[in-house]
């Protein structure tokens, strides 16, 4: 081995082994576990359909809050000084989350008399709620992600559509 | 009696194993925070792994997200018999390889740029102060991935020659024109 050769070696032995990244990851890797559970469940649930009046009830109304939020976004970006435009974001997920909240009391109500299907539907519920949780988070320090809108908005349609099917004497029927 | 301090530090690193052991079983069995314990523990020698293979630090970032958020499902398939941080590596080598082939490909579909012409050039502006770390970002792709996961890694050209879908022949050329830049690179200083 030459000069260069053990300077080289040297080198390499001297190499940290750890480098912390600039950076907090830990945040988007939450998220991102949670996303592949939500599509997980989702990919499972998918295999029983939904009724056909529910399927399109939901899509259509998906469509169009889709629609208000992204038009309602493009218009505070046009409009809004940087600093504001987190808050309004913010502002617009709680209130997804309050209208959310409010039809899924509705129908939890209205299946009441409704014995479920499976036991563990509320656990399921609960982990729904953790990812919304998740997200709304990650929307905090990231507002002008449309795409988080729309996973959250995602996340109460299924939540939604896991009441309707656990408690859904068709089912219960098949 | 005095203990010797051979036997204390044996101690200490048996105590700290199953420390690990059993947060590792905790984060098997779906505990998340015992999870956000074994990346705060582990995310500096996955990220200096990402960093050094992609060779760019955005990049180097989403792989190591992608790696701890893929280890989530693949957690259950350490079965303990290795050790965690060799098994881990080997994890984050083979996801963050696939990571950079699929950005790499999107990337040349989309700009159709060779990316060792642009190592190459910033190779030349050298300055005085530059650890072996920068010289490796330099060094071409290929001949990079192959001088980390054989001389920092430790894997044998058989196994990167399969890793890196290449001939063993290959992978030790790349490893003779790594060492032969960084060499020329670091008597330049």
């Amino acid at each position: 081995m030459n000069n260069e050769q053990k300077r080289l070696q040297y080198a390499v032995d001297e190499l940290p082994r750890d480098i912390q990244p600039e950076r907090d990851l830990w945040q988007g890797i939450e998220l991102g576990i949670e996303r592949r559970a939500v599509a997980e469940s989702q990919s499972k649930s998918d295999v029983v359909a939904l009724p056909k009046f529910s399927q399109w009830h939901y899509s259509a109304a998906a469509s169009f809050v889709a629609v208000v939020v992204i038009a309602w976004m493009g218009m505070q970006q046009l409009s809004a000084p940087v600093g504001q435009q987190s808050t309004g974001v913010i502002e617009l997920a709680e209130l997804l989350t309050e209208q959310h909240q409010a039809q899924k009391q509705q129908l939890l109500v209205s299946l009441q008399s409704e014995q479920p299907l499976t036991e563990n539907w509320q656990e399921q519920l609960a982990e729904l709620d953790d990812a919304a949780i998740a997200i709304k988070a990650a929307l905090a320090q990231d507002p002008n992600n449309a795409a988080l809108l729309k996973m959250l908005q995602n996340v109460y349609q299924q939540q939604m559509s896991l009441i309707e099917r656990v408690h859904s004497p068709k089912w219960r029927e098949i | 009696m005095v203990e010797q301090p051979s036997k204390v530090v044996e101690a200490q690193q048996v105590f700290a194993d199953k420390t690990e052991s059993d947060v590792i079983q905790a984060a098997q069995q779906g505990d998340k925070r015992a999870y956000k314990k074994l990346y705060d523990a582990h995310v500096g020698r996955v990220y200096a792994l990402c960093l050094r293979l992609t060779g760019e630090r955005t990049m180097a970032e989403d792989a190591t997200q992608e790696v701890f958020i893929q280890l989530w499902d693949k957690l259950g398939n350490f079965n303990a018999q290795s050790k965690f941080t060799t098994w881990l590596h080997s994890v984050t080598s083979n996801i963050t390889i696939s990571y950079i082939r699929k950005q790499k490909g999107w990337f040349q579909r989309t700009f159709n740029i060779e990316d060792s012409s642009v190592m190459q050039q910033s190779a030349e502006s050298s300055s005085d102060t530059i650890s072996l770390d920068e010289y490796v970002l330099r060094l071409p792709e290929r001949a990079r991935h192959v001088f980390v996961l054989h001389a920092l890694e430790g894997y044998r050209h058989e196994e990167i020659a399969d890793m890196l879908n290449m001939a063993v022949g290959s992978s030790k050329a790349q490893f003779h024109r790594a060492k032969q830049l960084l060499t020329e690179w670091l008597g330049n200083e």
